[in-house]
């Protein structure tokens, strides 16, 4: 126990001396992560705005006043500017209203005699989430008064009485449906973009930060220090041992760093400390794992870094570190069972309030790839370093 | 100039044969280009919907209902359901259950739960099924509003078939002035992660290959260049070329293959390969000056990934550029992928002449030139430096 802990020692402070460490295990991921935010800060900020919305409407057109006075009911801030047409289109253009609406003169005549009416929006700069509700309110409006024009047309047809076809098309257009909508909710697992941003960027560079222990066995070997370490009196496999937990231990630290420093640059709060830590023990055995695989096929610590480097970006990337990837079926079941998504999984859950329970199966994923792993490593036939 | 050229063979073959680059030279910028492409290009829709519940004449009317307002529909179990919406997956999760089915299929009214997911994003998918929801049952509500006007239901039902061929349905025209829309109209679904990508990888290649320089200076193979009848100049010209020769091969390989495998459209392929030509004399000189003030491998390696990750992420490499901020958009151009984002743009979507892209052309030579002149100075420099 005191040979490891001597060699631990050792290793830790060789890696610290290291500048490469620093630089991939908290340097480049900070970095990384603030000009991330700094160029997409405004497209990762999820707030709602004020669904600006120039309008165009004829001031005696009965249905083109209850379409205007319906909007700001949607449950969505929406400021109505009334305007004329050429005023709502420039708005629009300018980028002073989200959206510019011109309902045109003689809408509700025309809607109702069975004739071609049509509303033009206009979708200015920086319309966003908001115009595309509004626009979905507007053809729900739409489709609604289209049936109503349609029954209308088949009571005249009919015969019915002006006075019954009044009633006919205001029953229609306000009648209610058959069919309501509850709303329900689902618990929330979700980071928000400056969180997943931050847990992805760790994730990643854990991948190569867990990669330093690798590199210092097959330095061991380069510079003949490992034939010296056998010859010494303990078990050889401390010497792998070793070298595997300084990787642990440096991905642990440096996760740790890049959660906590990462979360108060950009005021991101990962929930609760404990089951944090939990996720990120899970998330350095299971990349940590990966570098036995690494030790038995690299011969050179230029392969180790290169086999290593496959894996961080191959896994960092579809787990996420960069941007959500989404999938279903087979392939959403494979993206799943990344250490890198699954982490964020976790993070996503904690974030929401989840604690230990919570994130049994995003934990279970992680252990599992990294028993996985240690299988294969063991099943792979030893070319590397200590062959 | 001959002894230069041969220097630069030299680099370019050892390149090549280097096993290590096949990855991250061949594979990794297409894979990316493919994942970029299959996640964020092509047409959007207006939102995902997870519709749970045995299979229905309610359940499949909602469904066709949603699709037709070009909603990305799936089905799950009501468990699945529920972690897709908690985990972003779906925008919105759709209870039909049986109760609903049988009193939908009854004529009865019925209730459908809707769950929507916490991102802001999800506020358009939940206003497409509010709308789909409530106007499900149009026709019955005509229906119903016809037979309370004293009209038997089979006559009213005739009626109202003959009167939707008479009635024109009143249309929303959605007109995009938007610039982001416009710029991207007509993009190809891989098109702009290919030009981004490749702008990240050349300039990435040639900084983390400046390695090789310090091996060579490490070796004394700079050294025994200038034993040979060579003098500094070409021998500093024959590094800077074949750093050059690097980055146009890196990046010719990318447009080849975007080309082939996903149908890239470079516009004007002289003018592109005028882009790439000179972007990746500033890559060459900033290789230079990255392998001459470095002396270590493993750091040159880790401050290349990290400076080629930080530059492109902030000059439109990871994102595009019109999505930054004015000021970030300013700040970007601090950066030679800003330019070259520029230029290729203008080339691919709008079909830009040599005039047109030559103020970014201009900054990128000046760029050039700089990088050079300060590589090869601090490349003389180093040679004197002992490692």
């Amino acid at each position: 126990m005191r040979n490891l802990f001597t060699l631990l020692r050792t290793d830790l402070v060789q890696r610290l001396r290291d500048k490469s460490v620093i630089i991939f295990a908290v340097i480049v991921p900070l970095a990384l992560m603030g000009a991330m935010n700094l160029v997409m800060g405004d497209a990762m900020d999820g707030d709602l705005e004020t669904a600006t919305v120039a309008v165009s409407a004829p001031a005696d057109d009965q249905l083109a006043q209850t379409l205007v006075g319906v909007l700001p009911e949607i449950g969505l801030d929406v400021e109505i500017t009334e305007t004329d047409a050429d005023d709502a289109r420039a708005r629009a253009e300018a980028g002073d209203a989200k959206l510019g609406l011109v309902i045109p003169e003689g809408f509700s005549s025309a809607l109702m005699a069975g004739q071609p009416a049509e509303i033009t929006a206009i979708r200015g700069d920086g319309a966003g989430i908001e115009s595309t509700v509004v626009l979905s309110v507007i053809q729900g409006f739409l489709d609604r008064a289209a049936a109503s024009a349609v029954a209308t047309t088949a009571g005249a047809n009919l015969g019915l009485a002006p006075a019954q076809l009044g009633g006919l098309a205001q029953q229609v257009a306000t009648g209610e449906s058959a069919l309501t909508l509850a709303t329900g909710e689902a618990s929330n697992e979700q980071l928000d973009p400056k969180g997943a941003l931050v847990a992805g960027q760790a994730g990643l560079f854990l991948m190569f930060t867990v990669s330093f222990g690798v590199l210092g066995l097959l330095a061991e070997r380069e510079f003949g220090t490992l034939a010296r370490l056998r010859s010494m009196p303990m078990n050889p496999q401390l010497v792998v041992v070793s070298k595997v937990l300084s990787s642990f231990v440096l991905g642990v630290v440096a996760t740790a760093i890049l959660l906590t420093v990462g979360g108060r640059l950009f005021d991101v709060d990962f929930g609760s400390p404990l089951p944090i830590g939990v996720l990120i023990v899970s998330a350095v055995i299971a990349t940590t794992s990966l570098t036995f695989i690494v030790i038995k096929l690299a011969k050179t610590s230029e392969q180790a870094s290169i086999i290593q480097t496959i894996l961080a970006m191959v896994l960092g990337i579809a787990g996420g570190a960069f941007f959500p990837m989404s999938g279903g079926g087979v392939l959403g079941t494979i993206l799943d069972l990344n250490p890198v998504a699954a982490m964020i999984r976790g993070l996503g859950i904690t974030s929401g309030g989840g604690g230990l329970a919570d994130i049994l199966t995003p934990v279970l994923i992680m252990l599992g790839f990294a028993a996985v792993a240690m299988l294969i490593a063991r099943v792979v036939p030893d070319r590397g370093a200590m062959a | 100039m001959r002894a230069a050229l041969a220097i630069a063979g030299v680099e370019l073959r050892r390149f090549v044969k280097d096993k290590g680059n096949v990855f991250f030279t061949f594979i990794f910028p297409l894979l990316l280009v493919f994942v970029l492409g299959s996640q964020f290009g092509g047409s959007g829709n207006a939102g995902r919907v997870t519709l749970t519940g045995p299979s229905s004449d309610l359940r499949t009317a909602v469904a066709e209902q949603l699709e037709s307002q070009e909603v990305s529909v799936s089905f799950a179990d009501h468990d699945a359901m529920l972690e897709q919406v908690a985990r972003g997956r779906t925008d919105v999760g759709l209870v039909v259950d049986q109760e609903a089915a049988t009193s939908y299929d009854d004529g009865g009214t019925a209730q459908v739960e809707m769950i929507p997911g916490s991102a802001t994003t999800s506020m358009a998918a939940q206003e497409q099924v509010r709308v789909a929801v409530t106007n499900l049952d149009l026709h019955q509500v005509q229906l119903t509003a016809l037979e309370d006007a004293g009209i038997p239901g089979s006559e009213a039902a005739q009626a109202l078939d003959d009167a939707a061929g008479q009635v024109a349905e009143p249309t929303l025209e959605v007109v995009n002035v938007d610039s982001l829309s416009q710029e991207f109209q007509g993009l190809g679904q891989f098109d702009l992660g290919a030009s981004s990508q490749l702008l990240l990888f050349t300039f990435l290649t040639s900084l983390a290959g400046s390695s090789t320089l310090i091996n060579a200076r490490r070796q004394g193979v700079m050294a025994r260049s200038l034993a040979a009848p060579v003098s500094t100049t070409q021998a500093v010209l024959g590094q800077a070329l074949g750093r050059w020769v690097i980055a146009f091969f890196q990046g010719g390989y990318i447009m080849l293959a975007t080309w082939l495998l996903f149908s890239v459209d470079w516009g004007n392929i002289g003018l592109s390969l005028l882009i790439l030509a000179v972007f990746a004399l500033v890559a060459a000189g900033a290789a230079m000056v990255l392998g001459s003030i470095l002396d270590n491998e493993g750091a040159a390696v880790g401050a290349g990934v990290g400076l080629g990750l930080v530059l492109a992420a902030i000059g439109g490499g990871m994102a595009p550029l019109e999505i930054f901020s004015d000021t970030m958009r300013r700040v970007a151009h601090i950066t030679p992928h800003a330019w070259g984002y520029d230029a290729f743009a203008e080339v691919q979507r709008r079909g830009g002449t040599l005039v047109d892209i030559l103020p970014q052309l201009g900054v990128l030579a000046a760029m050039a030139a700089a990088a050079l002149l300060l590589g090869a100075w601090l490349l003389r420099r180093s040679m004197a430096r002992s490692l």
